[in-house]
């Protein structure tokens, strides 16, 4: 069941939040064995909120579509008197006294927070592969990563373990692990919520959002968690909108995008199938499909790339020292950020102010982009290479390479589920936007994908 | 990226003073030469008058609150 059919059943008194919470705990305890997903579970806090909510209802207090919905959030949001560790050995003791404004606001929804999520080491890393709460896996082969760094939300939607969980991307964190396990994964813009009180990674590239099980579950999150946050120097003040789409909209008229460089370059062929189907589908539907050139996405990469290993290793340098509590794929590129001199830095950030203005000139031609969102589906546990086009590739530059240049351009993105590889493993189909525009981004999304996202046997 | 410009990572380590051992940094070295090659055209080819993508915007919560009144975004 969907979030917002889990809170019309609650409306209906068909169900109440203590069973759905119960359903919820006793599920992770069937499943976390076998994926990880979860990391920190609140069994006893989750039930005394589930009981306080069943409460209010009955009062005819109900705060909203949220209400008494068991959700979960990635382990970076600091959440008051529950440890949060950022995945981390450095921060394993951490419990902090203050609520990061996304769980703040998701609590005053009247959510039902049943646990933190698993996540690759500080964020920093695609696989979740975490070398000191153990791998995660990915619930439609556990010998498989779920992505990252938003893994153990991807697994946990993935597993039917909650219907919604929040992760953070700063290069694809939460687009990644909705592709590799089937789920909706939604990037806003940056500025649309709050990243306070959640640790953060590149400070100029984080973004926070949810990753759901259905496209309108994702836009009913953001209404609760997207607005202006005084703690965030960054929050944007322009006027929230409604982000749930109807069932079903039009997307009759629309221009989609459809990149004739870089991103159909070096696919796995399913994948490239499975977009491209995609894109038919919405054809079909009225959209109008635009073939265009695209700024070039390499050097934006190279950009990020070089933005990320500066904030990142400015951040943890009076950590950098603990070698022994930092796994070796993070320490390696802590090493690296700290070699590159603030020159680099500075002219990275040029150069992204000059690729936001390129990429800003393809919006007068078109509403919306569609691209893979990764170029191969999920990896194996351990698999460092693959093989696209005849060509070797890292797994993890494989990886990000179609989102992260999304980042440095703060610009909406959503990760949907078109379909399956040969071997049944989910492919995600990516949407980005011009800044601010989720509400369109989660309608063409909407058009294509089916209520619910199918789910693996488990 | 010629030969003649390749930096010598361990060398900037050290004149760093970083502490990062020498098996961390030949591990790292070939990742930061490809980099230094994809990157280092991308700056030679910026025009001058362009600023970073970074600003400082007194909106802050350490601002007075008549400061924050009014506050017009960037649009970015």
């Amino acid at each position: 069941m969907t979030l917002l059919e889990s809170a019309a059943a609650m409306r209906r008194r068909e169900i109440s939040s203590a069973e759905l919470t119960t359903a919820a705990l006793q599920r992770i305890e069937r499943l976390n064995p076998s994926t990880n997903a979860v990391q920190t579970v609140m069994a006893d806090a989750a039930r005394e909120r589930a009981k306080q909510a069943d409460e209010e209802l009955a009062r005819g207090e109900g705060r909203g579509p949220l209400h008494g919905i068991p959700i979960a959030v990635k382990d970076l949001f600091c959440t008051k008197g529950v440890r949060t560790t950022g995945g981390s050995k450095l921060f394993e003791d951490r419990v902090p006294d203050y609520d990061a404004t996304v769980v703040e606001r998701l609590r005053a929804g009247g959510a039902v927070l049943v646990g933190k999520t698993g996540m690759h080491e500080l964020a920093y890393g695609i696989t979740s592969s975490n070398p000191h709460f153990g791998a995660i896996r990915n619930p439609w082969d556990r010998d498989r990563i779920p992505g990252g760094s938003s893994g153990g939300s991807g697994a946990a939607v993935a597993a039917g373990m909650v219907a919604m969980a929040m992760g953070s991307d700063t290069g694809g964190s939460i687009r990644i692990p909705a592709a590799y396990c089937g789920v909706v994964g939604l990037k806003p813009s940056y500025g649309r919520v709050s990243r306070y009180g959640a640790m953060p990674l590149g400070f100029s590239l984080d973004h926070m959002g949810p990753l759901a099980r259905s496209v309108r579950d994702a836009g009913a999150v953001l209404n609760v968690i997207a607005g202006f946050d005084p703690r965030d120097d960054t929050s944007s003040r322009r006027p929230v909108e409604n982000y749930v789409p109807d069932i079903e909209p039009s997307i009759r008229g629309l221009r989609i995008g459809l990149p004739e460089n870089f991103y159909f370059e070096r696919l796995d062929p399913d994948v490239d199938a499975a977009v491209r189907a995609a894109l038919h589908s919405a054809e079909s539907y009225g959209a109008e499909i635009v073939p265009l050139r695209v700024p070039d996405i390499s050097a934006i990469n190279t950009v990020a790339r070089v933005i990320l290993l500066a904030e990142a290793s400015a951040l943890l340098e009076p950590y950098v020292d603990r070698r022994d509590q930092i796994g070796p794929d993070v320490l390696a590129l802590l090493d690296q950020g700290r070699l590159l001199p603030a020159t680099d830095y500075i002219n990275a950030q040029r150069l992204r102010r000059a690729m936001q203005r390129e990429f800003a000139g393809l919006w007068s031609r078109v509403d919306c982009l569609f691209t893979p969102t990764t170029p191969i589906t999920a990896p194996r546990i351990g698999e460092t290479t693959v093989t696209l086009a005849g060509e070797d590739e890292d797994v993890r530059l494989a990886t990000t390479r179609l989102v992260r240049a999304i980042n440095p351009l703060g610009l909406p993105a959503v990760s949907i589920p078109c379909g399956a590889d040969r071997r049944g493993l989910p492919i995600g189909l990516q949407i980005v936007g011009r800044p601010f525009a989720e509400a369109l981004i989660l309608r063409v999304a909407q058009a294509l994908v089916p209520a619910e996202v199918p789910v693996p046997r488990l | 990226m010629s030969s003649d410009l390749k930096k010598d990572w361990k060398k900037i380590a050290r004149a760093n003073g970083l502490s990062i051992p020498d098996a961390a940094l030949e591990r790292i070295a070939q990742s930061l030469d490809a980099l230094e090659t994809d990157f280092r055209p991308l700056v030679r080819a910026l025009p001058p008058e362009t600023e970073p993508a970074v600003s400082f915007r007194f909106n802050s919560t350490l601002a007075p609150s008549h400061e924050r009144e009014g506050v017009v975004e960037d649009g970015e």
